[in-house]
């Protein structure tokens, strides 16, 4: 695949693109920003190569998402996996407009499925390509996010309701 | 099939919301022209080096080890040294020769 044709793929996903980096650095605009830039740039130096254009989204969305947690690596905040199934409380309020603020809630893998899924339109198969996970452990993530989800949506409703 | 009709609202209302991001220009990386200047300045200091060993040494001129004092007698029967430096000798005459034919 020559330069051109990684320019016009990278071109036709790079607000896709932007987005996922942005929800991989829990939206934080400028981390998101180098993060896109670097991986941008391990593609076109070549140290990372599509072999199937086909799955280019999922390549590309997987290069972002290992670029991020390099970067949050380096700044070590660094949450690990076994952290993902712990439940997550809301202690402050929010409001039910905070999309984001409701979606960080999520633990980590469970967060990254469920964006994926519902949010950049990929199946469950794809997340678990991209998250380099098993297609069963996807599933669970996914199962267990969908309800978690749920059931934040219902508390900051009734927070709201209870608040008025 | 489950009801996902709440979380599918919720990821609409985000969409909307993620409309006023501002979404950065396509950047134009500059790749590291890595791939042309080395090999060929790898390959200048190779033929520099090739070139130079290659190149004959000259030949260096020995110093002269053999010094020839020659007595020579003129016509006024006076005799004359002359002294050569060489490296060589063409002919060599030991130096107790005449005694053979003298005693």
């Amino acid at each position: 695949m020559n330069r051109s044709q990684l320019d016009h793929i990278l071109k036709a996903h790079h607000r896709d693109a932007y987005l996922w980096a942005r929800q991989c650095c829990s939206f934080e605009d400028e981390m998101a920003k180098d993060v896109l830039q670097q991986a941008y740039l391990k593609i076109l130096e070549g140290q990372a190569k599509l072999k199937d254009a086909s799955k280019a989204k999922t390549w590309l969305f997987s290069i972002i998402r290992y670029t991020a947690i390099d970067e949050i690596r380096k700044g070590g905040n660094v949450v690990s996996l076994s952290d993902s199934y712990d439940p997550v409380e809301i202690i402050e309020e929010i409001d039910a407009t905070d999309y984001e603020g409701i979606i960080k809630h999520l633990p980590e893998m469970q967060r990254e499925v469920i964006l994926m899924v519902f949010y950049h339109q990929m199946t469950i198969a794809q997340s678990a390509e991209i998250l380099q996970i098993g297609l069963g452990t996807a599933r669970t993530h996914y199962d267990r996010g969908k309800k978690k989800l749920r059931e934040l949506i219902t508390k900051v409703q009734i927070q709201e309701e209870y608040g008025k | 099939m489950e009801n996902n009709e709440q979380l599918e609202r919720f990821f609409d209302q985000m969409k909307k919301q993620d409309e006023h991001i501002e979404i950065p220009a396509f950047p134009e990386v500059q790749t590291r022209k890595f791939g042309f200047w080395i090999p060929t300045g790898i390959a200048a200091s190779m033929i520099f080096a090739f070139l130079f060993i290659q190149k004959p040494a000259p030949v260096e001129t020995p110093a002269p080890e053999v010094v020839i004092i020659t007595l020579h007698e003129d016509e006024n029967q006076n005799q004359h040294f002359t002294i050569e430096e060489s490296t060589f000798l063409d002919t060599w005459e030991s130096p107790t020769a005449s005694l053979l034919s003298e005693y």
